[in-house]
């Protein structure tokens, strides 16, 4: 276990620069996921960490060790790949066992034995003696999950590790990541384009951006106070509005729908967008009771269990609203779209 | 009694039609492979046991009580190995590079190794006996660094042989293994890295082990090749050096000993599979782990 350090990391491919200038830090012990789209470098930094690209500029440092232009096996990490990298030639223990092997730890009954024990870890100790080929795809996940783990790497990296599984396996696997990293404390980045997986894992979330870092910092602080309307869509919010504000009155999509706001939500006004939470949106036929409340027409609605998605029209503008599944009769006999004024967040210019 | 009554059944009608149709679209080829492999390959095992009245193995006692064909046999099959094994070591190396590198560069890899493929072997070889000559271009440069004194050179050597053959047979190693490394996902090599292997440690277990079966295939193909020619080896290493498909060709059209031709042409074949087959099903066993036939699966 140990620190990272990454500071002013660049990279670039021929005329393209993938990474432009990341600093970040990674506390010895911290889970921190790397948010973004495809192609916002986040893979790349993790594989520059990991020794398998050579930054262009800039610093790694593992400990207090700089790793920059360090041979991958020479560095105390564990990758772990989206295709998971299982050598199809050997068993699973011998799979679980190769970290181990190839570090020289221990003897071979030793190295069995902590092998057994990281299998047993992720509940696949009577596979033992399979070839990867013989396991399911959420239990070859988990067998990558044992071999990264196995020789309690200084920094724990996954990529994209829950992608390949369907939603019942990766919910499942999600906890099973969490109880381990409680388990373990290994300081472990962790990659991914899905901000529900972000935020339900990590400690810290990291959402980059074109080779920089957007904005970080604990989940429910980037998910409730996004920086920028980048990030406020990335996190999920569907409504976002550009704002202005005159007095009291705030005039939401240039002009189309204004309403008065108090003085202290005037206060946070800072140029920019408002955005509304999917989920702080509600549908009702008693407007009265509600700060804020303009007549609007579903158009469509999509149920998702224990909760129902609305696409509607409110003053020409269209909203996506989130309801829980008790509140959905009621919504459904909605004739205003309504919300509270603290549920208005505003993006600086 | 409806429309189902005309005649034999309707699946069965069916499946002779389908079978028709199989027989009539292999017939040509199993026509040429009847007439011209079969027939005449028969032909000649059959002649090996024919002596002048009726059966016989006498032209088998006369091969086996020569000290020369046994010798003729040993180098064959000598040569054979040691080519088979030059190929593989230059072959894997290169094939690697080409599976690693980017798309044009390999492009270009395997244009440099399948060149000479579009020339005649006949050609090539005459090419070596140039090179390889007294008085040839590694004659003269033996010479000019002073390794030797007087014109020299590898012609009519094993030396020479296998120089030549290793150079005519590589593609098939190299496309072979090529083939192989190239369906191996680069992830399992970064992913041993990462795990503290080093490219040597990698190569030798993760690389070189799930490329067997390409060497296997690769191997087969080049040591087939190797036993049954007769171009180069003839040209190359001359009569003092005569090899099993020479002396078979020389029984055939020089001494019209067709019988004799015959049973080396048997002998020829039947140490070729008995080297083959168990080579074959060793590797086989070897990776099973492609077939799922694991060692103490079942038990949950």
């Amino acid at each position: 276990m140990a620190t990272l350090k990454i500071d002013n990391l660049e990279k670039r491919f021929g005329a393209v620069a993938v990474l432009r200038g990341m600093s970040l830090e990674i506390e010895d012990g911290a889970l921190v996921s790397l948010l973004g789209p495809s192609g916002c470098g986040k893979s790349t930094l993790m594989r520059i960490v990991a020794g398998l690209e050579s930054p262009s500029a800039g610093t790694v440092a593992i400990g207090d060790r700089n790793v920059v232009g360090m041979a991958p096996e020479k560095r105390n990490i564990a990758l772990m790949f989206q295709s998971y990298a299982l050598f199809p030639h050997m068993t699973v223990s011998d799979n679980v066992r190769f970290p181990l092997r190839m570090r020289n730890a221990g003897g071979r009954p030793e190295q069995t034995e902590r092998a057994t024990e990281a299998l047993a870890m992720v509940q696949l100790e009577s596979f033992a003696d399979r070839f990867p080929g013989q396991l399911s795809g959420g239990q070859q996940q988990r067998v990558a999950l044992a071999r990264a783990i196995v020789s309690r790497p200084d920094v724990l990296m996954l990529d994209e590790p829950l992608s390949n599984l369907d939603a019942r396996l990766r919910e499942e696997m999600q906890m099973e990541l969490i109880e381990l990293h409680r388990r373990l404390r290994l300081t472990t980045l962790f990659v991914t384009h899905d901000q529900d997986e972000a935020m339900s894992l990590s400690d810290k979330v990291v959402l980059m951006r074109e080779g920089r870092i957007e904005q970080e910092g604990p989940p429910d602080t980037l998910y409730d106070r996004p920086a920028s309307a980048f990030a406020a869509d990335f996190m999920g919010a569907a409504n976002i509005f550009p704002a202005t504000l005159s007095g009291s009155t705030l005039s939401l999509g240039d002009g189309a729908l204004s309403f008065a706001v108090p003085a202290d939500v005037a206060a946070i006004y800072c140029g920019g967008a408002a955005v509304l939470r999917q989920e702080d949106l509600v549908l009702t036929d008693v407007p009265e009771d509600w700060d804020v409340a303009v007549p609007a027409k579903i158009r469509t609605r999509v149920f998702l269990g224990g909760r129902a998605r609305y696409r509607l029209t409110a003053n020409g503008l269209d909203f996506l609203a989130t309801v829980a599944k008790r509140d959905i009769a009621q919504a459904d006999r909605g004739t205003h779209l309504a919300w509270r004024f603290d549920a208005i967040r505003f993006l600086p210019r | 009694m409806g429309g189902a009554t005309a005649g034999r059944p309707r699946g069965f009608s069916v499946a002779w039609r389908r079978h028709k149709e199989a027989l009539v679209l292999i017939a040509p080829g199993a026509l040429v492979l009847v007439l011209a492999f079969l027939f005449p390959v028969g032909h000649i095992l059959v002649l090996g046991f024919l002596g002048e009245e009726g059966v016989s193995l006498e032209h088998y006692a006369a091969f086996f009580v020569d000290d020369y064909y046994l010798g003729v046999v040993g180098r064959t099959f000598r040569l054979a190995f040691v080519i088979t094994a030059c190929c593989l070591l230059v072959g894997f190396p290169l094939a690697y590079l080409a599976a690693r590198v980017g798309p044009r560069a390999r492009i270009l890899l395997i244009l440099l190794v399948i060149l000479p493929l579009m020339t005649s072997v006949v050609i090539r070889t005459f090419g070596w006996l140039v090179v390889l000559g007294p008085g040839g271009v590694l004659s003269d440069f033996l010479q000019a660094i002073g390794l030797t004194g007087a014109p020299t050179g590898l012609l009519h050597t094993e030396t020479g042989i296998v120089i030549a053959m290793v150079q005519v047979l590589l593609p098939f190693m190299v496309l072979t293994v090529l083939g192989v490394l190239q369906r191996q996902s680069a992830d399992l090599e970064e992913a041993a890295r990462t795990m503290g292997a080093s490219f040597w440690r990698v190569l030798r277990t993760v690389t070189l082990p799930l490329s067997v079966p390409g060497i296997v295939s690769g191997s087969l193909i080049v040591f087939a090749l190797s036993i049954s020619s007769f171009i180069t080896p003839t040209l190359v290493g001359g009569v003092r050096l005569p090899v099993l498909a020479g002396s078979i060709y020389q029984a055939a059209t020089g001494s019209f000993d067709w019988n004799f031709a015959g049973v080396q042409s048997t002998l020829l074949l039947l140490t070729a599979l008995a080297v083959i087959i168990p080579y074959a099903s060793l590797m086989r066993r070897r990776t099973s782990w492609q077939t799922g036939a694991a060692p103490g699966a079942g038990h949950e």
